[in-house]
């Protein structure tokens, strides 16, 4: 068979597929917010909210369209992502690695989580005049922030999730003559790895908020700067989709977690079927 | 009614001529205590090669203790244990637990579990023959969330057979299965045992299982052995026949002397 013939045969498999419309209990979580930008639109219609108050839904359509078509709105999403990816990663890995070292070695545990568990207890925006003195106000510091912020949910979760393997696993895996190695790859990461999308979930609104206020403070791009310049000119509809692009990035990292968590653990029950 | 019958050892091979002769088990002088409380005192048992030997006794009264040094798990406060002549822990996949409870990895699938149990470097189709042996070929790709608590015993006990081990050990193992699944366990375990010519060692607290099973009870107390039964099988015997009703009512008088 030759290319265009499977080309063309695919095209016929395809004509006969009709994009079918979902069904009427998927969009119900949709209702309640369709409704509220249904009687906002109304209220700034009609001038019952100024749109200096609170500009209406087509006013920020319109808003976000110019920008993006500019090309500034993409610009500063990719810095405000970039950033946050970069924390994540950074105070992700190192918590991970923290969690999987003090959950499988008593010593290491010892040592550090009494220390860890001090720490903790700071709330790490009061941490922010001390890193603007250390890092000033560039990249360093954002980094700093949100990893430290993603830094103790992945890293608690993580050690409560190697606690939590069945012991009785470990004696098996023994008995069965694992090595150190086999046991940690065979038994201790997968058991542990339910506990650890917990973390990396709640990690990832830790991750946004902490890059607001870091961004909000001090910058010169990304959502947060964006916002901050609109607000100091009183551009109120580019301040309201700063905001509401925060809600979309935070909703996309958990709906992409949720993903990458349904295909990790589709051995487990609660992911069965779904 | 009919009764469940028991399929008779094959008696027309020995022991030491199967493809698996079994390995012997040497219980020397052996003593274990748990912070100064002492569970097995002086104790001294030898399991032929082939033998199957079923270990009863009143709960405490240190079986599964025994148990665990005979699986290397565990070591002796005094006194070795000796599995073909060598230290319990170094027997490797010559020695096979199965736990009371099944212990598969819910992460793996069933045949990923199976493949624990497998010799390092041998061939994979094992986990297939070890499958089908337990009637669970079918399901090697799926989890054993989706599996019945039989079917993953059946898994654990496939997990174990699959390195043709030369000593298997059993804690409890059909403990908390429903009593008809039980049954259906123990003719397999019985079937495999009389095929493989494994040496099976079994603790359990039901008596019925025991003398279904083995070749040998003996009944554990007071820190050593209180009695000891051989069962001599010739021809078909059958659940509740009468000779071993009183083999089993001679077991239970002698667990309740204690």
């Amino acid at each position: 068979m030759s290319l265009t013939d499977s080309l063309s045969a695919a095209r016929n498999r395809g004509s006969g597929w009709r994009p079918s419309l979902p069904k009427p209990e998927a969009l119900l979580p949709y209702a309640v917010p369709a409704a509220i930008l249904a009687l906002w639109e109304i209220a700034g219609a009609t001038g019952l909210i100024a749109d200096t108050v609170m500009p209406r839904p087509s006013i920020i359509v319109g808003t976000a369209t110019q920008l993006a078509l500019s090309g500034e709105l993409f610009t500063h999403l990719g810095v405000s992502a970039a950033r946050a990816l970069a924390g994540l990663v950074v105070g992700g890995g190192i918590g991970f690695a923290l969690g999987v070292a003090n959950g499988v070695s008593r010593l290491s545990e010892t040592l550090t989580d009494s220390t860890l568990q001090m720490v903790r207890n700071i709330p790490h925006l009061a941490l922010i005049p001390l890193v603007i003195l250390w890092f000033g106000i560039g990249e360093g510091a954002k980094l700093f922030l949100v990893a430290l912020g993603v830094f103790f949910p992945i890293y608690l979760n993580t050690l409560h999730g190697i606690r939590n393997i069945d012991p009785h696993l470990i004696e098996m895996g023994r008995a069965y003559g694992m090595t150190s190695r086999q046991l940690f790859r065979r038994i201790v990461l997968p058991g542990a790895l339910p506990s650890v999308f917990v973390g990396l979930r709640y990690g990832l609104g830790i991750m946004w908020l902490t890059l607001i206020v870091a961004e909000t403070l001090s910058a010169s791009s990304g959502l947060g700067y964006m916002a901050m310049k609109a607000r100091e000119f009183m551009v109120l509809d580019v301040v309201v989709l700063s905001i509401l692009l925060y809600a979309a990035l935070g909703k996309l990292a958990d709906t992409l977690t949720r993903a990458l968590e349904r295909r990790a653990l589709k051995w487990s029950p609660a992911y069965a079927g779904r | 009614m009919q009764a469940v019958n028991l399929l008779p050892r094959d008696i027309s091979v020995p022991p030491m001529l199967r493809e698996n002769p079994g390995a012997s088990v040497s219980i020397r002088n052996v003593s274990r205590s748990f912070d100064g409380n002492r569970v097995l005192s002086n104790l001294d048992l030898e399991v032929r090669p082939g033998e199957f030997l079923s270990i009863v006794g009143q709960s405490g009264c240190g079986k599964s203790t025994l148990l665990r040094l005979i699986a290397g798990l565990d070591k002796p406060s005094s006194g070795e244990v000796l599995i073909d002549g060598q230290p319990a822990d170094q027997s490797g996949d010559r020695l096979r637990i199965m736990f009371q409870e099944p212990r598969l990895l819910p992460w793996a699938t069933i045949a990923d579990n199976v493949e624990i149990g497998l010799r390092q470097g041998s061939d994979p189709k094992a986990i297939h023959e070890a499958l089908t042996s337990v009637q669970l070929s079918e399901k090697a790709g799926m989890w054993p969330s989706v599996l019945s608590g039989g079917q993953r015993q059946r898994v654990a006990l496939a997990r174990a057979l699959v390195s043709h081990p030369s000593l298997l050990v059993f804690d409890e193992p059909l403990g908390a299965l429903d009593a008809l699944t039980r049954l259906t366990m123990q003719n397999l375990i019985r079937d495999m045992h009389a095929k493989a010519g494994f040496t099976a060692i079994l603790v359990t607290h039901d008596v019925a299982e025991a003398v279904a099973l083995s070749d040998r009870v003996i009944v554990l107390g007071q820190g050593g052995i209180l009695h000891r039964v051989d069962i001599v099988r010739v021809g078909p015997t059958s659940r509740g026949s009468a000779e071993l009703a009183a083999i089993e009512a001679e077991i239970l008088d002698a667990i309740f002397a204690a």
